[in-house]
């Protein structure tokens, strides 16, 4: 049973997606990833800032190389920089990604595609923080398992994507075993090793509405619900991801997020924040 | 006998040689594209063929508009490798020729540039000028059409594209 505020949410956005007919659909999703691939040959560079709010403000800058080696197979080599476990800024680690295509069927309004992908991160961060509101020093372990520069792990997982005339509508689960982190943080015997993720995202063009050359900007709309379950304790959170892109030149792309936590028990590091991107693709550079 | 085979070889020669048909264009309808990006990355990888002097987009009907180079040959799988390559697949790819007298019917092959071009479902006709012929072979018209045309297309070499180890296209009109 899906909580109510969920519920609406899903209804809210059904609406909408009936409202926008005479509009393209897109699916270069800003929190998850479609199972659409690069272009062989094309590289992308990516500059990520997470915005963590609270009473201590933190910031996580992501640089990220992409590339499309073949047709089907597409590759990310990332680095997280932040000062989310400490007061200053510092390296974190760093991490793969890649997705291979395994299904492919086009036609002419539509498209379905099914995409496998991995995950490797290797992070350097303590897997609890210190309790703020305690007067004696404790500490509060973290429960959520994030390969995205918050723990060291493995993560493989399936998405689907469905071009459907007008709406992009997109599908993701994956498992994650998370690994001790680098330098001597191992998980603690309360912490979940294992996390269940789940994702569907919507996305649509607002504008242009008839394309008439490259140099248009495109805007873009989306709606994500990114959730995790962790395995053996069974803590859970589901968050819901607004975000706005314009695509400039066809190339250059700016994505802004912000995520809101509808439920969840888990102790975060990356609750209810704010994503800005910055990428630029680069073509036939191979 | 042997004379037989030396005026054989001598009409395939002339036909050659008397035909000077040529590529001129190619609209290249691609199906899968939904976004600006994609299309500009297709059109991208297309511009690296050696033999493409221009590439005009339409981008609401997602059709390029392909002109050849005079002086280089056309390959058009190479054209639906680079389609495929950006991540899309060719839904149509409609060729205009020039041909200079030539009489087409139905299951004619005609040899140019050491591709064979065999006619389908095509009345007897004398082509001449520019011609805009389609390709109904694997790749460049959807999977299920394709899948469909299998069944009903009769014509040597359809299933595989290839008779011999040489590249036969199938083409109507």
């Amino acid at each position: 049973m899906l909580p109510f505020k969920v519920k609406k949410i899903l209804a809210l956005l059904c609406v909408c997606s009936a409202l926008i007919t005479g509009l393209n659909a897109q699916e270069l999703y800003v929190s998850t990833e479609p199972a659409s691939n690069m272009p062989k040959n094309s590289m992308g560079l990516r500059l990520t800032t997470e915005v963590m709010p609270g009473s201590d403000v933190s910031l996580r800058i992501v640089p990220e190389v992409m590339v499309g080696i073949t047709k089907n197979l597409m590759a990310h080599s990332i680095v997280y920089i932040s000062d989310v476990h400490q007061q200053q800024q510092r390296f974190e680690g760093f991490g793969f990604y890649a997705k291979y295509r395994l299904l492919s069927i086009d036609s002419l309004q539509r498209h379905f595609r099914m995409a496998a992908y991995g995950r490797y991160s290797s992070i350097k961060n303590p897997t609890y923080y210190l309790d703020p509101t305690a007067s004696t020093p404790s500490v509060i372990d973290i429960d959520e398992i994030n390969l995205e520069g918050d723990n060291s792990g493995m993560q493989g997982g399936i998405v689907a994507t469905q071009l459907l005339h007008k709406l992009a509508l997109s599908a993701s689960v994956n498992y994650t075993r998370a690994s001790d982190n680098r330098g001597g943080n191992e998980l603690l015997a309360g912490q979940a090793r294992e996390t269940f993720g789940y994702s569907f995202s919507a996305g649509y063009l607002t504008y242009p509405k008839v394309y008439t050359s490259y140099d248009q900007p495109n805007i873009n709309v989306y709606m994500e619900f990114l959730g995790k379950t962790n395995l053996g304790n069974s803590k859970n959170f589901m968050e819901a991801a607004p975000a706005f892109q314009v695509i400039l030149n066809s190339r250059t792309r700016i994505d802004v997020s912000k995520r809101f936590q509808l439920y969840g028990n888990m102790n975060r590091m990356t609750k209810n924040m704010w994503l800005f991107r910055l990428e630029h693709n680069l073509f036939n550079v191979f | 006998m042997k004379k037989q085979i030396i005026y054989a070889v001598a009409a395939i020669l002339l036909l050659a040689n008397s035909t000077q048909a040529q590529i001129i264009k190619a609209d290249v309808q691609v199906s899968g594209l939904t976004c600006s990006m994609c299309q500009l990355a297709t059109e991208k990888a297309l511009k690296t063929l050696d033999f493409v002097s221009d590439i005009k987009p339409d981008l609401n009907k997602n059709i390029y508009v392909i002109t050849f180079k005079k002086d280089k040959s056309v390959n058009l799988d190479q054209i639906k490798s680079k389609v495929k390559g950006a991540g899309f697949s060719v839904s149509k790819l409609v060729a205009t020729i020039n041909f200079n007298d030539v009489k087409v019917s139905n299951n004619f092959q005609y040899k140019y540039l050491g591709n064979t071009y065999h006619f389908v479902n095509v009345p007897t006709k004398n082509l001449s000028g520019s011609t805009r012929i389609t390709l109904l072979d694997k790749g460049f018209i959807p999977d299920n059409t394709f899948k469909k045309n299998v069944a009903e297309i009769k014509a040597p070499g359809y299933k595989t594209g290839q008779i011999a180890g040489a590249r036969i296209y199938h083409v109507t009109i």
